[in-house]
């Protein structure tokens, strides 16, 4: 089995993801990654030479578009009905320093 | 620090902007029918799709397809038939999926460009303008006789959505930094958002303030956003980098944030441009990074270094279809937009015989544009209506921009300046009725009680006196009384020829014609 | 002892309503009886809904009782329950994840809506493996479902509890979702129909996405009828969803026409692909030859990518539910875990515990997989592949009305029985390339497996927006093997 990610690879890609992985985690996703990863090789072995992709299946749908006409939506308190914490309205987090973001 | 002069002597700056505009003529947001209001309760405007709930799909609002095509058109970009919108992948809590919609390497529009007028104070930014002739071309601009024309590159301007806000508790004045905690509010997450992203061809700070102010005029007149830098409706962040005068590879640059007005533009740029020489010239590197300006303290501060190229994970939208627009499509679009505000310098250039200084300022606000043509559409009619344009245009350029500046509140339409009032106060002028002094309290009082020239002027008894018999009468009272000063004056102090304009007038209580006192006096002192 | 409600068909609950031999308020309440009674073992429902369906019971009735019954709609009285993972308002969607668990819809999804629209009687919401990552449903976060032919055996997945509840004779039809083989699978292992409409016929608005190009709903029943009757239902433009598209059809006209002059392909590549059972291929052959003697002209196609298939799908599949489950971020719905005094603590925290780890692995994979560098050399590459299979299919459509194929390599394995990830994902081998080009596709039973004994089931799939194809060639093959019986355990006369 190649190696395509490394351990530390996979704990940036946690961090990427947002899920915390424990060190024992870390080894088999490394693991378990690096076997799946070695099962899609058959896509690589194609002459793919101007072979347009396929982003969007039967594709000749283009252009779908709704009126600019206004939908009523949730009241406020629908809106948060799931949050798992609010205040004032709104929801709550706690302190955001130092996240990601081109902010 | 060194003063930006100072700075352009060794260093050319190197500076692209990235500016947001938001849809808000629309009347729902980006990807589902939700009301586009600002400043409502928090999370009253919200639904499956903008709160990003599990199993909602966007549907992209015809009108903001529409309204960015627009854009492009007015600003000269080609617009691409065949583009799709992409997921940006990032977590940050204000954006509801946690990815953007937003648009890959093809955007709606690409490949524009703006002609930026540059004279005046703004001019002597540029390094060296001087050694240009008027009509010489070098680089990217043209020298004119009191300035420059800069040719400015548009990349593209591509459609996204907006992300919620937040308010920050706990910190000091809602800001980031010490705060406990945040709230997230989803009203405008999802409003049509497009953004602009120039070519890295503006050298100085008054050259980016002038693209924005130019593209917020655009923007206005094709009536797609309001444009309020202060409800965050126009953002504009900038790339600077410098690099030393006659080299040509570009230095390492910061993104600066938080320019929420056209003079914080100038200023932040004015200042990073001034930061980095003085790193770079004590030896040091710049990082790449993002900075914030802070107006108060007039510095810009780090918000966060980029230590490797953001890696958005970026892929096409497999929920929405791709675009294929039809040249029907865009006709209709173009069909849709108006004149321009070059258009419309060049025309009132052409018609009625203004200068382009006068031309541009009139169009820098579309509300005064407005009230320039419906004035000389009062007086088309008349066989010399064409001389109003140049009194006109001085009392809209100076004292209607004037009393704008000091209402911002106020819209010119909603005052009691009409048209027909505009064009009966300089219709008096011009007739001698009253004086171009007197003129300016005329223009104070119909502001300020709301009625017709002549009836104030009647009201005051304002009326300029310009008979010639009275006024000699006064003049040979005046002379009479200060035979010293005739003596002095036929001396040589011609310096008292103000005295005696001074003397007549007061007189006459202001109301004689200054032109025929003038003259009386010099044909007899001579 | 009369027939369960659960082991009647579409037409046979909607007789004995205009007959009024039971109201709707009894078949209410004889279903969830059932339910009660029996899914203990089974495990197919997370929730049952009471109260909606005692009230759409009491609109039916009341309609019986006004004689106005006719004008309802198709599924008037017909009890219908729904996969997890289709939002339906007031109920919780969890998707069988604790990243789910207290999450209440607020609002239902256009598959949904349609069937309370033709005045179904919503039983409840259905156990899957976890958003869908599964062929087995034993990636629930509360439980596996047992295959009600044998309860040590998996039910098969994702949409394990929608094939379950068919099988179980707890309803006559569920919904459920498919992005690699998540309804055929399940209905192969199942022994009960399972219909995987053309990508665009049936709106996924409000289905909670896992992989967005390739998801798809369609229905369970356990006949050919009512798996038409249903995606009469179903299918139609939504302008809720863009990818939907106009495609209302009746798909129950074309049953009874027979499958003679019609073209029925064969792949021999799938015949004798490696890990197909025995008892599988012969099942399979021996439908081919029931469809020859039945007039049907029996034609070999070529499919030289879909081997490819299986690679494209993990590439393109985890992409996007690494986007797809980006917003269950403990903000505003979801598990939140509690004690952060920083939001990216907290993140990484809610969905280390909220996610399963086959959740896990895809959200890290397709993280990878779209990352600088990599994006390049397996996504853009997959979505290349993806056009070389789609064109396979049109190709081999011009030969053919529909093609014929194994579900599943072999009948339902044991709980525990395959362990490592990459060998579960070879259960959706003949299944995954039908969602990478965007067809139709079914399974149907054909009778049991000369090995094991359990249901066998075979693969139709249709040209785009052709599923009238695949139904026809069912309703033909069930003439041969009669209608998917209820598990034996679970039928008039078994223990339950």
């Amino acid at each position: 089995m190649a190696e395509h990610v490394s351990e530390t690879d996979v704990r940036g890609i946690a961090e990427y993801a947002r899920i915390g992985l424990t060190a024992e985690e870390v080894v088999t996703m490394t693991a378990d990654l690096n076997a799946i990863i070695d099962s899609l090789a058959p896509i690589t072995e194609y002459d793919l030479e101007g072979v347009e992709p396929t982003f969007h299946p039967i594709g000749d749908l283009v252009n779908v578009m709704r009126e600019d006409v206004e939908v009523p939506g949730f009241t406020q308190a629908v809106a948060l009905e799931n949050a798992p914490k609010q205040e004032d309205g709104s929801f709550l987090i706690p302190s955001i320093l130092g996240e990601g973001g081109d902010r | 620090m060194k003063t930006l002069e100072e700075v352009f002597e060794t260093w050319e700056a190197v500076i692209g902007l990235e500016i947001h505009a938001e849809l808000t003529t629309l009347n729902t947001k980006m990807f589902c029918g939700c009301k586009l209001e600002f400043g409502a309760e928090p999370n009253t405007h919200t639904c499956p799709v903008c709160l990003g709930l599990p199993g909602a799909l966007p549907v992209p609002n015809r009108a903001a397809i529409e309204s960015i095509v627009l854009a492009g058109l007015a600003t000269n970009c080609d617009i691409e038939k065949h583009s799709m919108f992409y997921r940006k992948n990032y977590m940050y809590p204000d954006m509801a999926k946690n990815f953007q919609t937003t648009q890959g390497p093809i955007a709606f529009c690409m490949r524009g460009h703006l002609e930026l007028d540059v004279d005046g104070p703004a001019a002597k930014e540029r390094y060296q303008l001087d050694k240009l002739a008027p009509g010489e071309a070098s680089g990217n601009i043209t020298r004119t006789e009191d300035g420059y024309v800069a040719h400015v590159g548009i990349t593209r301007i591509h459609m996204e959505e907006d992300a919620g806000k937040m308010v920050h508790i706990g910190g000091g004045e809602g800001r980031i930094a010490g705060a406990k905690e945040s709230l997230v509010d989803y009203n405008r997450a999802g409003t049509p958002l497009i953004e602009l992203v120039t070519e890295p061809d503006l050298r100085t700070p008054e050259e980016a303030r002038l693209f924005m102010q130019k593209l917020r005029q655009i923007y206005l007149a094709i009536g797609i956003s309001d444009c309020s830098m202060e409800e965050g409706s126009l953002r504009c962040d900038g790339n600077v980098s410098l690099r030393r005068r006659g080299t040509t590879a570009f230095g390492t640059k910061t993104e600066l944030k938080n320019m929420n007005s056209f003079k914080n533009l100038h200023d932040g740029l004015a200042y990073e441009i001034c930061r980095q020489a003085q790193v770079l010239e004590e030896g040091g590197v710049i990082y790449q990074e993002t900075r914030h300006w802070d107006p108060s303290a007039k510095r810009t501060i780090v918000m966060r270094v980029k230590e490797t190229a953001d890696d958005y994970r970026l892929f096409p939208e497999p929920d929405l279809a791709p675009y294929d627009l039809s040249d029907e499509f865009i006709e209709r679009v173009r069909a849709k937009l108006p004149e321009l505000p070059d258009q419309k310098a060049a025309r009132y250039g052409a018609t009625f015989g203004l200068s382009a200084y006068d031309a541009r300022h009139l169009v820098d606000n579309r509300a005064t544009a407005d009230f320039f043509d419906e004035c000389m559409a009062l007086v088309a009619a008349e066989a010399d209506g064409s001389k109003f344009a140049k009194p006109l245009a001085n009392l809209i350029i100076n004292d209607v921009t004037a009393y704008l500046n000091a209402k911002p509140e106020v819209e010119l339409s909603a005052t009691p300046l009409t048209p027909a009032r505009a064009v009966e106060l300089i219709r008096l002028v011009a007739g001698e009725s009253i004086s171009s002094k007197q003129a300016k309290q005329v223009f104070a009082a119909i502001l300020e009680e709301d009625k017709d020239p002549e009836a104030i002027v009647e009201e005051k008894g304002m009326k300029q006196v310009s008979d010639t018999g009275a006024i000699e009468a006064v003049v040979d009272e005046v002379l009479a009384a200060n035979p010293d000063k005739v003596a002095q004056y036929r001396d040589g102090k011609t310096g008292l020829m103000g005295f005696f304009v001074g003397q007549c007038m007061k007189a006459m209580r202001g109301q004689g014609n200054p032109k025929v006192i003038n003259d009386l006096l010099a044909s007899k002192l001579a | 002892m009369t027939t369960p409600f659960g082991c009647m068909g579409i037409a046979q609950i909607k007789a004995g309503l205009a007959a009024k031999e039971f109201s709707a308020a009894e078949v209410a309440k004889g279903t969830f009886a059932r339910i009660a009674a029996v899914d203990e073992t089974v495990h197919s429902f997370l929730e049952t809904t009471e109260q909606m369906a005692a009230e759409a019971a009491a609109r039916v009735d009341a309609a019986i009782a006004e004689g106005t019954f006719g004008e309802m709609g198709l599924l008037a009285g017909v009890p219908v329950a729904f996969k997890d993972n289709m939002n339906l308002l007031g109920t919780r969607t969890t998707c069988s994840s604790r990243m789910l668990e207290n999450y209440v819809s607020p609002y239902t999804a256009t598959c949904v809506e349609n069937c309370l629209q033709a005045g179904c009687l919503p039983i409840g919401k259905l156990n899957m493996d976890e958003f869908a990552f599964g062929s087995s449903t034993e990636t629930s976060a509360f439980g596996p479902t047992r295959n009600p032919w044998d309860l040590e055996r998996v039910p098969g997945g994702s949409s394990g509890g929608s094939a379950a509840a068919v099988a179980a004779g707890l309803v006559c039809a569920t919904l459920g979702s498919d992005t690699g083989g998540s309804i055929r699978q399940p209905g192969a292992f199942c022994g009960v129909v399972g219909v995987k409409p053309t990508y665009g016929t049936v709106s996924r608005y409000g289905v909670v996405a896992f992989g967005s190009s390739l998801d798809q709903v369609g229905p369970f029943a356990r006949s050919v009828e009512d798996a038409a009757l249903m995606m009469n239902v179903l299918a139609g433009r939504d302008p809720l969803d863009c990818t939907s598209q106009p495609c209302s059809a009746d798909f129950t006209a074309v049953l009874a026409e027979g499958v003679r002059g019609m073209r029925i392909g064969v792949v021999p590549e799938f015949m004798e692909a490696e890990g197909l059972t025995a008892e599988v291929r012969e099942g399979v052959a021996a439908a081919v030859e029931q469809l020859r003697q039945l007039g049907a002209e029996i034609v070999e196609v070529d499919l030289p990518h879909a081997r490819a298939a299986m690679s494209a799908y993990y590439v393109l599949g985890p992409c996007e539910a690494f986007s797809n489950l980006a917003r269950f971020d403990s903000v505003r719905y979801g598990y939140c875990d509690p004690g952060h005094t920083d939001l990216g603590s907290q993140y990484e925290a809610s969905r280390a515990v909220g996610f399963g780890a086959e959740a896990k692995r895809r959200i890290m994979l397709g993280s990878y997989l779209l990352s600088a560098g990599v994006y390049d050399k397996y996504y853009y590459p997959a979505q290349q592949v993806r056009t070389l299979i789609t064109q396979d299919y049109k190709r081999a459509y011009e030969q053919v009305d529909c093609i014929l194929s194994p579900v599943a390599p072999r009948t339902a394995f044991k709980f525990g029985e395959i362990g490592d990830p990459t060998e579960m994902y070879l259960s959706d081998m003949f299944t995954i390339s039908i969602n990478i080009a965007g067809n139709g596709g079914m399974s149907v039973p054909v009778g049991l497996g000369s090995q094991t004994n359990l249901p066998v089931g075979v693969q139709l799939i249709s040209p785009w927006f052709k599923d009238a194809n695949m139904l026809q060639v069912a309703a033909a093959l069930e003439t041969v093997y009669g209608k998917a019986p209820v598990a034996p355990a679970f039928a008039e006369g078994g223990e339950a």
